[in-house]
């Protein structure tokens, strides 16, 4: 579960961001920013969970919308909105690692019928 | 372990045409070692870029790291991307790191998507990597010298992945000349399971190595 972790930690990174760039008076990046992490924090926790293990493909779409915020949100994008590009084309690669990525999938754990 | 389980040694199996497997620790561990390496030096290079670090370190050609960083063909990336150039090689090489690391000893058989995706991130990346010193040679007219380290590694990158991509062809390949199904191509490349592909795969690793 590697890749959830790396998620939940990518989670606490944007949910701190406003206060390290320093836009924390923009309500808008301030509270776009709390949502978002914690929306991936959620869709992680939620791949634990094996009825929802697939939570975390959810975060592509949330991947996606934070580059398309900090590419035309302003231009050229000052420095909170190259860090949701980057976080964005983070999560896009981390978000596809499967849940226990390192072991085979479920169905290829057992022996082949002889 | 379960008794049911897979053995180890049923998952490390050497992969025809070499006399090893391409999807092995021992082999894939290097390339994100690698790719790690050069995620640092680029990060060094986006520091200079953002305007944190002065000067680029470059004991070869004095200032001309710094010029290359700053040039106007960085700049049209920059308006371009949104982001400069080194922070995407940064997240380009944090790829091929992640994605190296994913998957078992036999992700060529049973996650072809992730090995085909991790080629897909080394091998463009290896391209771009000599388009932009051709850039450096020809449109800025200065060079960098760990740009040109980093180039340097994703070639090596692609030389390191190349064979267990090939691999991975090579059993999508044997799934299809036996069956010519799209429905089955879609399944071994998702991994799904079926005898058909447990075939395909026993196969592959039965061809006889030259």
């Amino acid at each position: 579960m590697w890749g959830r972790v790396v998620e939940i930690m990518t989670a606490v990174w944007l949910g701190a961001s406003p206060f390290i760039f320093g836009v924390q008076s923009d309500v808008t990046i301030l509270w776009g920013d709390f949502s978002i992490a914690l929306s991936i924090a959620a869709l992680a926790g939620l791949s634990y969970w094996r009825p929802t293990r697939h939570a975390h493909l959810l975060t592509l779409l949330v991947a996606v919308g934070l580059v398309l915020w900090g590419r035309f949100a302003n231009t050229p994008a000052p420095p909170a909105h190259q860090n949701h590009i980057v976080i964005g084309l983070f999560l896009m690669m981390i978000a596809i690692i499967p849940n226990d990525a390192s072991m085979p999938p479920r169905v290829w754990q057992v022996p082949p019928p002889k | 372990m379960s008794r049911n389980r897979i053995a180890a040694q049923e998952l490390d199996r050497a992969v025809p045409p070499y006399h090893h497997n391409p999807s092995a620790w021992s082999q894939r561990v290097p390339i994100c070692l690698l790719a790690f390496v050069a995620a640092l030096i680029s990060s060094h290079l986006s520091l200079y870029q953002w305007g944190f670090i002065e000067n680029a370190w470059d004991p070869v050609f004095a200032g001309g790291s710094n010029r290359v960083l700053k040039s106007d063909t960085a700049k049209s990336m920059y308006g371009l991307l949104g982001i400069h150039d080194a922070a995407l090689g940064v997240l380009a090489y944090l790829g091929d790191a992640i994605l190296g690391f994913a998957g078992s000893t036999r992700r060529w058989q049973y996650r072809p998507w992730l090995v085909i995706l991790f080629g897909v991130d080394v091998i463009p990346l290896g391209i771009v990597s000599v388009v932009l010193v051709l850039c450096q040679a020809f449109i800025v007219g200065d060079w960098c010298f760990l740009c040109l380290v980093t180039a340097a590694i994703s070639l090596v990158l692609v030389y390191w992945a190349w064979d267990e991509v090939r691999v991975s062809l090579a059993y999508l390949k044997i799934v299809w000349t036996q069956h010519r199904s799209v429905r089955l191509m879609w399944d071994a490349f998702w991994g799904i399971r079926c005898e058909e592909l447990d075939r395909a795969g026993e196969q592959l690793l039965s061809r006889e190595v030259s």
